[in-house]
């Protein structure tokens, strides 16, 4: 994508023109950074350790997977996991134009991170990360996962 | 309601499917059918097709260990119903191995064709996901 920056000291309002051919996740997400609603996560580290009492923003970029357990939900990305203070379906809603799908009662995954999906000998399908984890894709999410990488080649081409 | 609707039409089509190819089979092979054996075979259609239809039941579960479940309990329930009706007529030591061989055989075979689709829909899913992502790359 071609990106024209123009400085102009006499401006009064800044502004930010967009010429796109078709409406794709990367266009909607511009849209959303120029409005503040470019979604971010808000977190604490899941390691005690690590945790100093701040809250940390992530980038849904960075994250690889969303994990629901125990009433907690965890986002893994490569620096590490990190608990977040929200639901899983309040993600889901907020993060649908940002590659994430669920793919089980517990999980969403972001697309653009798997590395591999793969099915087992006993036939259970799992999408491998980078970070060596992997996620199983339950058979009951499957036709939406499916509809859902079709939306997305969609509107990526 | 709705599952009930999808079992009935399912239970409709493998009948129908088994029926024409078992009178296919006897017009080539000159083979031949009585009352009795269309009610078990409708019977026995009404017993796979509920037994494969409680899949929901077993997500939890990988697809193989479902698979198995699935045939014990649907074998299990045949036999059963077969083993009354050798109460009542007599059944030959080649009938029951006949019996068991005739429902093994089909259901193998859809056991591997679905283990093949598995396979085939993730491969296929893999490349739309590598293909995202390298539209995703080059922006």
């Amino acid at each position: 994508m071609k990106l024209n920056l123009t400085e102009d000291k006499n401006i009064r309002e800044e502004h930010v023109d967009i010429y796109y051919a078709k409406m794709r996740p990367v266009i909607k997400q511009l849209i959303d950074t120029v409005n503040s609603e470019r979604p971010t996560l808000s977190g604490r580290p899941a390691d005690e350790d690590m945790d100093d009492g701040e809250a940390v923003m992530i980038d849904p970029k960075e994250v690889y997977y969303l994990d629901h357990i125990d009433r907690k939900l965890f986002a893994y990305t490569r620096t590490g996991c990190y608990r977040l203070m929200t639901t899983l379906s309040a993600c889901e809603e907020q993060l649908w134009n940002y590659g994430f799908v669920r793919v089980s009662k517990s999980n969403l995954v972001n697309i653009y991170k798997i590395r591999q999906l793969k099915p087992d000998l006993n036939m259970k399908v799992y999408a491998s990360f980078d970070n060596g984890e992997r996620i199983c894709i339950n058979r009951s999410y499957k036709k939406t996962f499916n509809e859902y990488l079709q939306r997305m080649r969609r509107i990526s081409q | 309601m709705r599952d009930i609707k999808e079992i009935l039409i399912e239970l409709c089509c493998s009948y129908t499917i088994i029926s024409v190819g078992g009178s296919i089979y006897n017009l080539i092979f000159g083979g031949q059918t009585n009352n009795v054996n269309v009610i078990v075979m409708f019977v026995f259609c009404t017993i796979a097709v509920f037994v494969l239809s409680l899949h929901k039941l077993l997500t939890r579960f990988s697809p193989l260990f479902m698979i198995i479940v699935q045939y014990l309990a649907a074998i299990g329930l045949c036999t059963l119903i077969v083993f009354i009706l050798s109460r009542i007529a007599y059944i030959s030591k080649r009938g029951w191995i006949e019996y068991l061989v005739s429902f093994t055989i089909p259901y193998i075979i859809g056991a591997a064709l679905y283990y093949y689709r598995v396979f085939a829909d993730t491969k296929k899913q893999d490349a739309i996901i590598k293909e995202i992502q390298q539209a995703e790359i080059s922006e």
